[in-house]
């Protein structure tokens, strides 16, 4: 009886194990339109309403347990705020939500209504409804899909500057793939300097990017704006437009440049916090925008 | 744990909820620099609660399910909760019903298992960028964070599938059976 369930046990095991296995291996190699991208997108579609209405239900708790920790990193305020804390703390939460938000949104608008949004570009906006466990993988989905005329390799932007494009879409969601993630890499431009090389992730650091690839000798200091080349060879095209603030400089050593070709920056977008981001759609049709 | 149709139903709620709590909650909360991964310890206390098959079959189907909802390579996350739930169950089997110092360890222990299934499988198939030594700082921290909330989590599953836990059924039998009358 023992050993029947023993053998039980492990064949389970090795049907489960195989069965993941395969299924990494043929994602992999089946295109964006084979049957598994296909049944994902179906169960996405799915859950997108639900996960759409627990992401609002459970903001207050996230809210909150994001207060906590902005707290303790303003532990100099700590003291004069003690005795209003506990009473207002829900209420607090709720407004400053709302405040952040607003102020998101408008960051948001201006961004996309100050000259970086190219003719024939319509900025969707979307609300970030899920994020990635792990820092291996960074991307996050959106409330917007195909039927609002969302398309993969669309660009994405947030209130501060570049955040990522879009790699995967249903009909109500998509998925954004950061700059931060492993698979990303966006041609970029120095401020003043005019230097061009490309901008590439640290996995696993969020605040920290790479500009590779810097023309030798080229002047680049600290503080130095990097914004999106947005560059154009015949048919071959960055999917990004030009002057899209990208971060700015923080380590720029002579030596690292002239070895590695290469600088540090730090994203202007705190990419961990989004709550708003646009989409650049420059696709006719769809639905609403 | 004694699988009725009501236990599974419990069950799939349960895991429904905390995939989607977790892609849409807790992945988003920021504890010192990293998130609390809060499916994972679900599928750790199905596993010390049911056994390593419950806990291999629930930690594949929540995974599987998680990556549908991010639109992840399918297979990622179920690979890494199928393994947490196995090895739960397993140590459940071999060793009993873990203390709760055990508990918090093991929580721990099967986060910073499952950030090491993740990043093999990441690894396995192809990066092409620099990876920061801040991953490792990041597992630590998830590490921690799992070791502190496994006992709640344990509790909360627990009352969950209360009635379907060998343990606790013997455990109100003892409770309610006659006392021997003293001579």
């Amino acid at each position: 009886m023992y050993r029947k369930q023993v053998r039980r046990r492990r064949a389970v095991l090795l049907l489960l194990v195989a069965a993941s296995l395969t299924l990494l291996s043929l994602y992999y190699r089946e295109g964006n339109a084979g049957p598994l991208h296909g049944a994902e997108n179906v169960v996405s579609t799915i859950f997108s309403p639900i996960s759409s209405v627990t992401d609002r239900a459970l903001k207050p708790v996230r809210d909150t347990v994001n207060w906590f920790h902005e707290t303790f990193d303003a532990r100099g305020d700590k003291a004069r705020l003690q005795d209003t804390v506990a009473s207002l703390r829900n209420q607090l939460a709720r407004e400053q939500t709302q405040q952040a938000e607003v102020k998101e949104l408008s960051a948001l608008n201006e961004l996309t209504s100050g000259g970086i949004v190219p003719d024939g570009t319509t900025p969707v906006t979307a609300r970030v409804v899920g994020r990635s466990p792990t820092v291996w993988y960074s991307t996050v989905t959106i409330d917007k899909g195909s039927g609002d005329g969302v398309r993969v390799d669309d660009p994405v932007v947030a209130a501060q500057g570049l955040a990522g494009k879009i790699t995967q879409t249903t009909s109500n969601t998509a998925q954004v793939t950061l700059i931060t993630d492993a698979d990303s890499a966006v041609t970029a431009r120095v401020q003043p300097s005019g230097a061009t090389g490309v901008v590439e992730p640290n996995v696993g650091n969020p605040n920290d990017l790479q500009l590779d690839f810097l023309e030798r000798g080229a002047q680049i200091a600290q503080g130095q704006m990097v914004l999106t080349a947005g560059f154009s060879t015949g048919d071959l095209g960055s999917i990004f437009p030009p002057g899209i603030p990208i971060g700015k400089i923080t380590h720029a050593t002579v030596e690292e440049q002239q070895a590695y070709q290469r600088v540090h920056l730090s994203p202007f977008v705190d990419l961990r916090d989004m709550d708003f981001v646009k989409v650049l759609t420059t696709h006719s049709g769809g639905g609403s925008k | 744990m004694i699988l009725t149709q009501g236990i599974i139903a419990r069950l799939v709620a349960l895991c429904a909820f905390a995939a989607i709590a977790q892609v849409v909650c807790f992945s988003k909360m920021d504890v010192f620099g990293s998130s609390p991964d809060v499916a994972l310890l679900v599928v750790f206390s199905i596993g010390v609660l049911g056994g390593s098959l419950t806990g291999a079959v629930v930690g594949f189907s929540m995974g599987l399910l998680i990556d549908c909802l991010l639109l992840e390579t399918l297979g990622g996350f179920a690979l890494t909760l199928l393994s947490v739930g196995y090895v739960a169950g397993r140590y459940r089997e071999t060793v009993g019903r873990p203390t709760r110092g055990a508990v918090a360890l093991l929580g721990g222990a099967l986060t910073l298992l499952g950030a090491l299934v993740i990043a093999a499988i990441q690894i396995g198939t192809g990066i092409d960028a620099n990876v920061s030594i801040l991953v490792l700082r990041d597992a630590v921290i998830k590490s921690l964070i799992g070791a502190a909330l496994a006992i709640p989590v344990l509790l909360l599953v627990r009352l969950v599938v209360r009635s379907a836990l060998v343990d606790e059924r013997r455990g109100a039998r003892r409770a309610t059976a006659p006392r021997p009358v003293e001579p």
